[in-house]
């Protein structure tokens, strides 16, 4: 499902720095697999490559088939609505309702008002939050503020979602309650890619991990462990 | 497609209006501000014009015949003077309506009126009053008259007495048109500036939504359109606004300068220029919303 293909992303300003180093990897379809590696590893750069922020220096990226590692930015939001992204920041739209934040995902791709009023409270219903449908993002705790954000990424049931430090602004308790639920989506069949370096989630969840060390994908296994 | 887009557009922009309070409530006043600035010097400007025509109106040169000259040769003399391309209009005035008008004019001074009855006999001469389209014609008209063939039949020409006044309305005039044009560019422009950065600076606070509607999936005019409704909301409301202070002022302030024209002229006047100055107001509101927010959002699309 996705393919990346000798990748080298440098950040050319003041000093070039090379984020990421003739990366290679597979991921198929309805796996979970988990991206560690410390701060400045490449992490959040595969992330960003993934969702087309960025363009990789060299090399390819495919997602089903098609190389998104150079988007026209016509065709960037079209390609964006075919994976469901999740942040350490949530990224709520701060003058918008939990119901309004989640029905957008599908405004955007001109789903129809009935579709809108079935589908968003149903998936508010999956991750727990259909009665407060009408608060705003800052009425909720960052727990519920990050489900919230899930149940956006999921609405318009893309086959691929991806976290970014889901859990870095939560308690362990939201924390493990957000990668259940990320585990529940991927049980439905989406793909998940999780990006985090919280130790215990990695050696809680037992599925595959990719480790990155200064760029470089240094460690892959099929049952991995926190170990750097 | 087209039709629910801009839809949900614009209830987006209309809520975005709505839930921002203050921050509405901010741009709206600097808007409303800019557009009472601009309006008053439309205003301020039509006020002056009245006054300068009514002033302009009052001015003019008296040619005043020998009491021997008959009254076909002034007529003969009128219709030249009427020729000549710097001339409004010219009025034949008889000895005998020059008496009535001074009579008219007096009948509160028993002085005077004991007077011209002692005289019995009417002293006053015929004369042609004669406006130019323009105060500063009136030197090249005197001078005409002066060298003209009816030069020996006239008796005087009031154009001495009068020229330091018109000379004076002259330089009036040009001063205040130059002054005005110069500090309208100057307010109109400090106004526009104003209101453009504090478009600019609503939507730099809301830069964090516009990425995220990126990553969303949103293409940029779905990202753009909610902004430019809010920009619209803007001046429309700015410009109700403004026509609610506008309107109650010119009409307790025209009895003010009414002692400078009449009152009746001054309000015509400015319903004639009612649906004028409302139509610059909410287009100028609409667009300077508009354009501000269109500049304003270019950057965080990276188009």
């Amino acid at each position: 499902m996705i393919e990346f293909r000798n990748v080298k992303k440098i950040y050319t300003g003041g000093i070039n720095t090379i984020a990421l180093d003739d990366i290679s990897f597979t991921i198929e379809k309805e796996e979970f697999v988990s991206l560690v590696g410390h701060s400045g590893a490449g992490k959040s750069t595969i992330l960003k490559l993934l969702y087309a922020e960025e363009k990789p220096t060299s090399g390819e990226i495919f997602f089903n088939g098609d190389d998104i590692s150079n988007l026209s930015l016509k065709q960037l939001p079209y390609y964006r609505r075919r994976i469901g992204t999740v942040f350490q920041d949530f990224k709520l739209l701060p003058r918008k309702t939990l119901f309004e934040n989640v029905a957008f995902a599908l405004e955007v791709s001109d789903h129809s008002d009935k579709e809108i009023r079935e589908l968003v409270p149903q998936i508010l219903e999956i991750v727990g939050l259909a009665h407060k449908m009408d608060s705003y993002p800052r009425e909720i705790s960052g727990g519920e503020q990050q489900r919230v954000a899930i149940a956006r990424a999921l609405v318009h049931r893309p086959p691929l979602i991806i976290a970014d430090e889901p859990t870095g602004n939560l308690d362990p308790i939201s924390s493990w309650g957000i990668i259940q639920l990320l585990l529940k989506i991927n049980k439905l069949g989406t793909t998940v890619l999780l990006a985090t370096h919280n130790k215990d989630i990695v050696n809680r969840v037992k599925k595959r991990v990719i480790t990155l060390d200064q760029g470089k994908l240094i460690r892959d296994h099929s049952k991995g462990r926190y170990a750097i | 497609m087209l039709v629910l887009t801009l839809r949900r557009t614009f209830v987006s922009g209309f809520q975005h209006f709505r839930r921002n309070g203050w921050l509405s409530f901010a741009v709206i006043s600097i808007l409303s501000l800019t557009l009472l600035i601009i309006s008053t010097l439309i205003v301020l400007s039509i006020a002056a014009n009245l006054v300068i025509r009514s002033v302009q109106d009052k001015v003019d040169i008296s040619v005043y015949f020998k009491n021997d000259t008959e009254e076909s040769k002034i007529q003969e003399f009128r219709s030249t003077v009427l020729q000549y391309r710097e001339v409004k209009s010219a009025d034949y005035v008889s000895k005998d309506q020059a008496l009535d008008e001074f009579k008219a004019k007096n009948t509160d001074n028993p002085v005077i009126m004991q007077s011209i009855k002692a005289i019995g006999d009417n002293p006053l001469n015929a004369s042609v009053n004669i406006k130019a389209i323009t105060p500063d014609k009136y030197d090249i008209i005197a001078t005409a008259i002066q060298s003209s063939a009816y030069k020996d039949d006239i008796s005087r020409i009031n154009y001495a007495k009068n020229k330091i006044v018109i000379e004076r309305l002259n330089n009036v005039l040009s001063t205040t048109r130059k002054v005005g044009v110069t500090l309208a560019a100057l307010f109109s422009l400090i106004a526009v500036l104003i209101t453009f950065n504090a478009i600019r600076i609503t939507i730099y606070a809301h830069r964090q939504e516009i990425e995220i509607m990126r990553l969303v999936g949103a293409s940029n005019p779905y990202i753009r359109m909610p902004f430019i409704f809010e920009g619209i909301i803007y001046g429309a409301i700015s410009a109700i606004v403004v026509m609610a202070i506008l309107l109650p002022t010119i009409r307790f302030a025209t009895p003010m300068i009414a002692g400078a024209v009449s009152v009746k002229e001054v309000q015509s006047n400015f319903m004639q220029y009612f649906w004028l100055i409302l139509f610059i107001q909410i287009f100028v509101g609409i667009a300077l919303g508009t354009i501000s927010s269109l500049i304003a959002i270019r950057r965080y699309l990276k188009v």
